[in-house]
This record gives structure tokens, sequence and C-alpha cells, in this order.
């Protein structure tokens, strides 16, 4: 496929979408203390597309990032990673699609404190026995202005770096789809911006879909299309967005 | 801050209560020992003031030594004379003599009934049942010289009834009798596994070689008659060397024996309790350090809302206080079964005792309370001083917990630990001085475990190298961890090093003494074959020595030497004698002189001295020693030569003739050293067989039968030594768990993030094993490097107790660490389990 297709590349188009949910509901606690995280949610994660997933504090948008990427378990509903259904997958299996197929960057605590930056890099690929793809790793660390940084541990880098480190390993098993989850929440807004334009280029440049939850309106306009979520439902969603776009929506839905 | 501590542990039940355990288990085997040991005392106490309840005063032989005191002492026969005249003196109502010696049941098998250690009583049945311990619960004591009586604890056992035959070996030939009565003691079936032949009086004394004679007398006063009055009359009828005393000193006497005996098997087991709860101090130590650690944003924001030092350090103090009493009083509690446990287990093996209630006395309470209390609180001093330096300011900084380096004052203050401890082991082992070599071996653990955080970083690199090429990232990951924080990792191996230097020193210790057993075996043995009696591994009975005649009889043996030995007092102690036929010398038994004519000297009358006694005591061929013999008094021997050590004579030798003329006949050989025309052929071993087949308790062994059974006592004493050490072993296991289950909690966040990003159940539980077993194989090593410098030390300084060789097993060591590795997988097992389960979305999101 050529990077012009994946740009494209559109969430209605015969091809197959990177990750999709089906009436996916999720109920936390019982009797009075019920909370409905997630009501009915269907929706469609375009390969090859940055879509932001935005919302106001308690509208689901994490419980559904956990559920889609396989880390928490839906109470009803169906959740697809490319052509396989999470709920069908035991622990053995998903753990084998988290590492092969699903890239994740948290907001903090992304790297194991007594492994390298290059050993955390590469520990989805260490994990899964494989052989690391030494020009991909270079070329994405080279982007990533960490190359020189390899050799160090957590401790001894930035707050950036370190999320750069992340971005680099959740890229470099080249997943089906990365989930990020509030990636830039603890950074100063270089920083932010650094790590955002990264992310841009590598679906733009590499093809790579992602994912990434926000409450953020200057990060979200880095993505292909914005969802918008509210009482654990689909609430709205914008195409191309621009920050301002996107800051208006949110007002209307009370974040 | 009482209320927080307790919320705290609350909290937290499951480290409290894996922390708790080690002190559980420690407190336990005090008290169980404690608990079994004043149970067993008070019951023979009991026992034996029932047994001469009727009796108000015995008449004895004076202890032939002074220095030789109650139940043990060798007391001289009285004349039987004597029984007419203390029956005369006015008060004493009744009176009757006893007689005692070797006599042991043949069962119906054919095989000699033995008691695994105690003693085969054979005694007289008085003909005044007032005056008797003796108690008739069928039939009646003996009358004639062809009936004796059987205590019921072997008729039970054994099958025997009223009526039935039974032959009985005697220090003279073997004899069949007919069992006449069985009796009790007082109100006991047996006398602590001990087996008992009654005999008439006239029959005892003929039987044990004591004609004319008696070993004592026991007298009833009549009613009314004023005690003081009546000894004092039966003092002026006695001569010298007899004495009266009252029974109940008897009884003490009797009771205070088995109180020492018991009190060593008491003291053993109570060494191997602190050595575990010592472990468990290193165990509370790191449990402590973690979590204080891990407790620094809270006891830092305490200081911040106004705590004191004092209240931080009193908060940490209190925590241990209160771990430590609950894991006392359940260790109590544990203790008391475990000695009810154990007293079924002696029974079981077939020591039995005889019934009594359990005693709990308030001692036992004291002494664990104390001891459970006092290690957990010292243990946490050090932890609890960390505490108290953690600034207010630490709540606010992202302080990470246990990567603490390496201060130059824990350097300082374990490297004199060391040397203090190196001197005082040093100075013990030269004295000798077990006290000192305990100290020293404890401080020079301590120094140990508080210097090797120094290696520990390189070390866990070093082990961990082939698990991270093994096992791929997960064993990286394991070995990362167990070099995160070396303070941490060298504290939970420093328990387990503890437990596998003793284990090695006395691997060290068992190999070098089972190798000089055998060659000492070879060195003093010519003979081809050693009869011995052994009671079920117990040892040497001593046996009839018409057995030595049967022997020397058979056709094809050219010499069958018995081999004597007797207490005497030489040199102002109390030493015993080995007497041997000069004949003997080159034959059936080696001797290596160092200076003199061996032979010649035990010919003509003199006393030949081992090398070591003469090396200590500075003796020189031709010098005259005064020896004093229970039986002829006092005498003097002039050294005619020096001998090397020799396993079976001992340290003083003297001529057949010489021993003869010293000792009672009722002595017994403690061993028959046969020598054979031809060499040892299956033949001659059934021949001999044959020969002794109306002596059942002995055992004939060739000499190389003889090295193997000296060989496999040194190791079932190993075995059981190491069977104790397990206990320590064990917490130190507990310890790692320990360490393993708060190192998993504290990197919840960083597990659920390997879980997150790929990493399955199967290589979770791999990185935890693999830290697991890189803690305990370097404590293992270090462990046997300290064990086996003990070791070697120790043997070295016995150099001169017969310790010629030394050995260092290092096939045992390797097993040793193997086996170290295996149990730190187990330990590893419940953590890796528990991080594997981490619900991963709970562990990302947790703070």
């Amino acid at each position: 496929m050529t990077m012009i297709d994946t740009i494209e590349g559109n969430p209605t188009s015969a091809r197959r979408p990177a990750a999709s949910a089906v009436e996916l509901t999720k109920t936390y606690g019982t009797g009075d203390a019920t909370v409905q995280a997630l009501d009915g949610v269907t929706l469609e994660f375009g390969a090859g597309r940055f879509t932001a997933v935005m919302g106001p504090s308690g509208s689901g948008k994490s419980t559904l990032m956990h559920c889609m990427a396989g880390l928490d378990t839906p109470t009803s509903g169906t959740a697809f990673i490319g052509d396989a259904e999470i709920g069908s997958l035991d622990d053995k299996a998903l753990t084998q699609l988290r590492r092969d197929k699903v890239g994740f960057i948290f907001q903090a605590f992304n790297l194991v404190p007594t492994l390298t930056a290059r050993e955390n890099i590469t520990l989805p690929v260490d994990l899964a026995g494989g052989k690391v793809d030494e020009d991909w790793l270079r070329q994405v660390t080279d982007q990533l202005r960490i190359t020189d940084r390899l050799g160090h541990r957590p401790s001894e880098m930035s707050g950036g770096q370190q999320q750069r480190v992340a971005c680099a390993r959740a890229l470099v098993s080249r997943p089906e789809l990365i989930f990020a989850d509030e990636p830039t929440g603890n950074l100063d807004s270089n920083s932010s911006t650094e790590v955002l334009e990264f992310l841009r280029r590598s679906v733009t440049e590499f093809g790579q879909s992602i994912v990434m939850v926000t409450h953020d309106a200057r990060g979200a306009a880095f993505a292909d299309r914005v969802v918008f979520l509210a009482d654990g439902r689909l609430v709205d969603e914008l195409e191309d967005p621009t920050s301002d776009a996107i800051l208006e929506k949110m007002k209307k839905l009370g974040g | 801050m009482l209320r927080l501590t307790l919320k705290g542990l609350l909290a937290h039940k499951l480290r409290v209560a894996l922390t708790a355990l080690a002190i559980v288990l420690g407190v336990t085997f005090v008290t169980g020992t404690l608990v079994l040991t004043d149970t067993i005392n008070n019951s023979f106490t009991s026992l034996f003031s029932k047994i001469y309840s009727h009796v108000d005063f015995e008449v004895r032989g004076v202890a032939a030594f002074s220095d030789q005191q109650g139940a043990g002492a060798v007391r001289q026969p009285v004349s039987d004379t004597l029984l007419g005249k203390v029956a005369a003196v006015p008060g004493v109502a009744a009176s009757e003599g006893l007689v005692g010696g070797y006599a042991q049941f043949v069962g119906k098998d054919g095989k000699a009934i033995t008691t695994g250690g105690a003693p085969t009583l054979g005694t007289t049945f008085g003909s005044k049942p007032e005056l008797s311990a003796l108690h008739p619960i069928s039939g009646h004591g003996p009358t004639n010289s062809s009936q004796l009586a059987m205590d019921e604890g072997t008729a039970k056992k054994h099958g025997f009834n009223v009526g039935d035959r039974v032959t009985v070996l005697l220090p003279g030939p073997p004899a069949t009798f007919t069992i006449a009565g069985i009796v009790r003691f007082g109100s006991a079936d047996n006398l602590g596994g001990a087996t008992l032949a009654a005999f008439t009086l006239p029959t005892a004394q003929k039987l044990f070689h004591v004609e004319g004679r008696v070993d004592s007398i026991e007298v009833a006063i009549a009613p009314g008659a004023d005690k003081a009055t009546v000894e004092h009359s039966i003092a002026k009828v006695l001569p010298t060397g007899v004495e009266v005393v009252p029974a109940q000193k008897v009884a003490d006497e009797q009771s205070s024996a088995i109180n020492n005996a018991l009190g060593f098997f008491s003291t053993a087991l109570l060494v191997f309790a602190l050595i575990s709860l010592f472990v468990g101090g290193f165990t509370i130590l790191n449990t402590f350090s973690i979590t204080v650690g891990q407790r620094t944003r809270e006891l830092a924001l305490l200081r911040i809302v106004g705590a004191s030092r004092g209240q931080v350090f009193r908060s940490v103090m209190l925590e241990a206080l209160v771990i430590g009493l609950l894991a006392s009083i359940i260790g109590l509690g544990l203790g008391v079964a475990m000695a009810v446990g154990l007293e079924a287990l002696l029974d079981a093996f077939g020591i039995s005792l005889p019934k009594g209630a359990l005693i709990f006395a308030p001692r036992t309470a004291i002494v664990g309370l104390a001891v459970g209390v006092g290690v957990t609180v010292v243990s946490a001093v050090s932890p609890a001083r960390r505490a108290v330096r953690i600034a207010p300011i630490a709540a606010l900084q992202g302080v990470q917990a246990g990567t603490e380096g390496n201060s130059l004052r824990r350097t300082v203050v374990g490297a004199s630990f060391v040397l203090l401890g190196g001197a005082a082991l040093g100075v013990g082992l030269s004295a000798p001085q077990i006290s000192l070599v305990g100290l020293g071996a404890f401080l020079t653990f301590i120094g140990v475990g508080m210097l090797s955080p120094l290696v520990a970083r390189p070390m866990a690199s070093m082990l961990g190298r082939p698990l991270a090429r093994l096992r791929g990232i997960s064993g990286r990951l394991g070995r990362e961890n167990s070099m995160r924080s070396p303070r941490r990792t060298a504290q939970t191996a420093a328990a387990l090093m503890v437990g596998l230097a003793l284990v090695s020193t006395i691997a060290v210790f068992g190999a070098s003494l089972s190798r000089s057993a055998t060659s000492s075996v070879s060195d003093a043995i010519a003979a081809d074959y050693i009869a011995m009696a052994t009671s079920q591994g117990g040892p040497p009975t001593g046996f009839s020595e018409a057995a030595a005649k049967t022997v020397a009889a058979l056709p094809g043996v050219t010499l069958a030497s018995p081999i004597y030995a007797g207490q005497a007092k030489v040199a102002n102690s109390v030493t015993s004698i080995t007497g041997l036929a000069p004949k003997d010398v080159g034959v059936t038994i080696t001797l290596r002189m160092d200076q003199g004519d061996g032979t010649g000297a035990l010919a003509g009358g003199q006393l030949l001295v081992d090398t070591t006694t003469a090396t200590k005591d500075k003796l020189r061929v031709g010098q005259r020693l005064k020896v004093t013999f229970a039986e002829t008094g006092p005498t003097t021997l002039t050294i005619g030569g020096i001998y090397k050590p020799n396993i079976i004579l001992g340290s003083y030798l003297v001529g057949r003739s010489t021993f003869n003329a010293h000792f009672a006949a009722a002595t017994l050989p403690l061993a028959l050293l046969v020598s054979t025309s031809g060499v040892t052929s299956r033949e001659m071993t059934t021949e001999l067989t044959k020969g002794l087949a109306g002596y059942p308790n002995l055992t004939v062994q060739t000499r190389a039968e003889f090295e193997k059974t000296q060989e496999a006592q040194v190791n079932q004493l190993l075995g059981l030594v190491y069977a104790l050490l397990a206990l320590a072993i064990v917490v130190a296991l507990i310890g790692i768990v320990n360490t393993l289950m708060l190192s998993v909690f504290e990197r919840t966040r960083e597990i659920g993030l390997l879980r997150a990003v790929g990493m399955s159940r199967r290589q979770v539980r791999t990185m935890i094993r693999a830290e697991a077993v890189i803690l305990s194989v370097f404590g293992a090593v270090i462990g046997i490097v300290v064990g086996t410098g003990l070791g070697v030390a120790l043997v070295t300084s016995l150099k001169d107790q017969g310790f010629t060789d030394l050995v260092v097993p290092w096939g045992n060591m390797v097993t040793f660490l193997v086996l170290a590795g295996l149990l730190g997988l187990a330990a590893a097992s419940w953590p890796a389990r528990r991080a594997a389960r981490l619900n991963i979305l709970e562990a990302i999101a947790t703070e």
C-alpha cells in the first residue's frame, strides 16, 4: 500500500477499521452505587488515521479505551482489534494481542525503571522473543531525537524524553493500533508539542493508526477526527478538527 | 499514634502475618522444648518419689570418687552381713538388700529386646512388699532361682505372660527363667523405656557376681520412731565406706540425674530454636526496613503535621512490639501442641515416658514471650532509626523506595563485627569454650550480614547472568530487580546465609568426622571381626563375657580379645581406663607407640597413655601416677609408654591382669575383637554368627562393615542436625517470601505496565522466580563460604581430639547450592502467582 492510500483511508470505505466497538456497555458497582461508564457505544477507529477521543471527566473515554485495548472487559457488546474479537480471547491470547497488535502510551509511569531506554523500547519485541528491526528502531529514535539517550535509564531522563521513549516503544513493533491515554498530560507545552507532532507524523508518514484519549483541545486538533463522549455515550464527532471547533463542541457538552 | 499504628497493622494483615510467622516458629520451638522437658522432668521426679515413698533410708557404699556424687557415682557393694545388723537397730521396722546389674531379655523371636538407649536392668524382687517399688499386677514375685518378674511394659510390648519361659542375657552365660509375675514401678508400667528383670536376692547376687554382698539396703522405720535418732543409730553400726542416706535424697539424686541428661537434650533443642529466632530476626529487620522505605511519604507527612521524631520512632517500635507479642502468644500455644506431638513421636520410637500431666511452667511463658518480643523489637530498632531520619520534606518529593546506597559507617561496623567474631571464635576454639564459639559465630554472621550489601550488586549481576541468558527478558528483569536494592537483597539473603553457613559447617565437620572415624578404625583394629552389643543405634551396652569364651573356642578363631573399660580416678579426674591382654597387641589391636614398649609395659603392670592426654597433662614415660580405683582404692602406676590415639582404647590403657586386679568381676566387656586363621570369608562369618546364636544382643561385623557402621552412625547424627537446621532454613524462606511479596506490592504499577505492553503471566512468574533464585543462591554462596571457613576452623581445632582428616565435601556444597536455588523457586511460587494475577487496569491506575 502506498502512503497516499493510508492517508486517504476513510471510516466508511471498504477497508477494515483498525478497531471497532459494537454496542459496548460497561457498568461498575451494584445497586445504588451503579455507575454506567459506557452506555451502548458503537464506533470504528479507521486504519491509518489519528483519532482523538474527548469528553468531560467521567464521560467514559478512558473506559472505552481500556475495553477496546483488552485491558478491561466490557459488561456487554463486542470490541475488535483488527479481526480479533477481544471478548473471545483468554488471558494468554489477550496478552499476545497487546504485545503484537497494540501499542500503549500512558500519561505517566510508562517505563520500567530497571531497564535502559533501548531495553524499554524493545520490551514488546523481547517479550515476544522476536528480533528487533534495527533500521526501523533507528529511524524511530532519530525522529524522536533520543538515539543518544538509548543507554540511559528512565531516572536519568527528563519527562519529555521519557514520554518520547514510550512513543518509540509503542511504535517499534509496528502495531495495528496505538492507544495513547493522555500522553501529554504531565508535560510542559514544548514537550507536548514535540510528542503530538511525532504522533501526527507517524500517522502521516508511516501509516500508523492511533487513538488518543485527551481533554486538551489543542492536542486533539492534531488528529484526523475527534469523537466526543458524554455519560458513556457517543454524542458527536468532528472530521479534520481545529482547536476552535473542538472548544466549541466541548462547551456544548459542558466539559 | 497508637491508633494509627494499630490501623496500619490491620491494613497490612498479610505482611504482618508473614513477619510474625518467623517469630511464631521460633517461639513454638522454644516453648515446645521447655514444656516437653519440664513434663518429662516432672514425671520422673514424681515417679522416683513414689518408688521411694515407702522407704525411709538407704544404706549404701560411699561414692568411690569424692568428686562424683549422685546417681551416676561409682559405689562399692556392701557386705550382706550388714542386713542383719541394720535390721537389729531399734526403730527399724523392715530392711532389705538390693542388687542390680545387666540383664537383657530375649524376645520370643530369638532377638535381644533393645530399648533405644534406656538401661536393661536386672534387680532383686524384695521379699517385703512394703519396701518394694515393684508391685505385681499379675502372678507374684520370684520365689526360687528359676523364676523372675518382668516389667509390665516389656510384657505388654513383647507378648509375655505369667508362666512363660524367657531367656535373659547376663554378665555370665545366658539363662532361661519362668515368669512368676508381671510388675509395675510404683504406678508406672515402665521406667522411661528401660526393661526390668527382678530375681530373688540370692539369684541376683549369683548372676551379678556379688555373692555375699548387696548394692544397697532399703530401710523403713517403725511408726512413731524418730527419724533422726534411727538414722544416727544405723550410722553407728556401719563400717567405714558405708553410709546411710534419707530415701528422699536418693530419689532426688535419681531424678536429678535424669534431669541432667534431659538438660543436654533440652539445651541442644533450645540452641536450634535460638538459631531460627536469630534467622527470624533478619527477616524482621528486612521487613521493617522495606516497609519504612515504602512508607517514607506517609511518615514524612506525619512529621509535617507535627509528629515528633520520638513519636515516629515509637510508632515503628510499637508495631514491632504488637507483632512480637501476637506472634509469641501464638507460638506459646503451638509450642504446647508441639510438646504433645514430640511426646507421641518419642513414644512411637519406643522411648516411652512415664505418663504425667503436661507442665506449662510460668517460666516457659516468660521465656517464650521475652525471646519472641525481644527478637522482634531489637530487630526493628535499626529500621525505626532510619524512619526517624526521614525529613518532613520527603513527603513532597518523589522518593523511590529501597535505593539507598552503602554507607561507610555500616561497612566499618560490619567489618569490626567480623573481626570481633573471628577473634572470639579463635579464642573459643583453642580454649576450648563452646559459648565463646557460639558468640563468635553470632557476631560473624551479623558482621557478614552487614557487609554483604557491598557485594550484593556485583554478585546478583553475576549470578543472574545465566538466568538472563536462559530466560530472556523475564530473566533479565528478575536480575535487574535483584540488583535494584543491594541492601534489601543482602538482608533477605542474610537469613538464608546463616542457615546455610551452619549447614555447611556441619557438613565439613561431619565429613571430617566420618573420614577420621573410618581411618581411625583401620589404624586401631587389626582384627578381622568386631562384635559389639548395641541397642538400636545407642551406645555399646556391654555383653556377657561368656560370649568371649564361646567365640575363642570356635574353630578358625586364632584370638578373641574382649576389651574392658572401667572408671578410675587418674591425676584428680575420673576417667575411663581400658584393659587389654598384652598378647592382643599386634594381633587384634594395633598399638602405635610414640615412646616405650607397649606389650612389655602392659605385661609389666604399667600404665600406657595416649599422645593427646600425655601432651595435655605433660606426662612422660617413667613418671609415676596416682590412680584411684573404686574397688581397691588408691595405688601408684608407672607410665610405661605413650601411644598414638586409638578409637577403641581411649586415653589410658593397662594390662588385663592389672585391670582384673582393680575391677569387679561383674565388669562387662564392651567389644570383642576376633582374629581368624584365614581371611574373612562368608563361612567364617556364618560360623561366628552361629557360635554367638545364644547372645542375640551381639552383632558380628567384619572390619569393613564396622567402618561402615561408624560412618552410618555419624551420618545418622548429621541427618538429625540437618533436620533441626531445616527449621532455620524454613524461617529464612519465609523471609524470602515476605521480601518478594513486599516487592511485588511495591512494583504493582510496573508489573501492570509490563502486562499491558505484552508480558504474559508466565513471563511475570519467571521474572519473580528469577529474582528469588538469585536471592537465595546469593545467600547460599555467602553462607557456604562462611560455613566452610567455620567448619575448617572447627575441625582444625579438634585435631587433637581425633579429627585426623579434614574433608570439605564439595559435592555436598554444590547440592546445597542447587537446593537453595530450588527452595528459592518454591518460595517464589506464591508471590509469583500473586504478581501474575494482578489486575492490569487496577495496577496501572494505582497511584
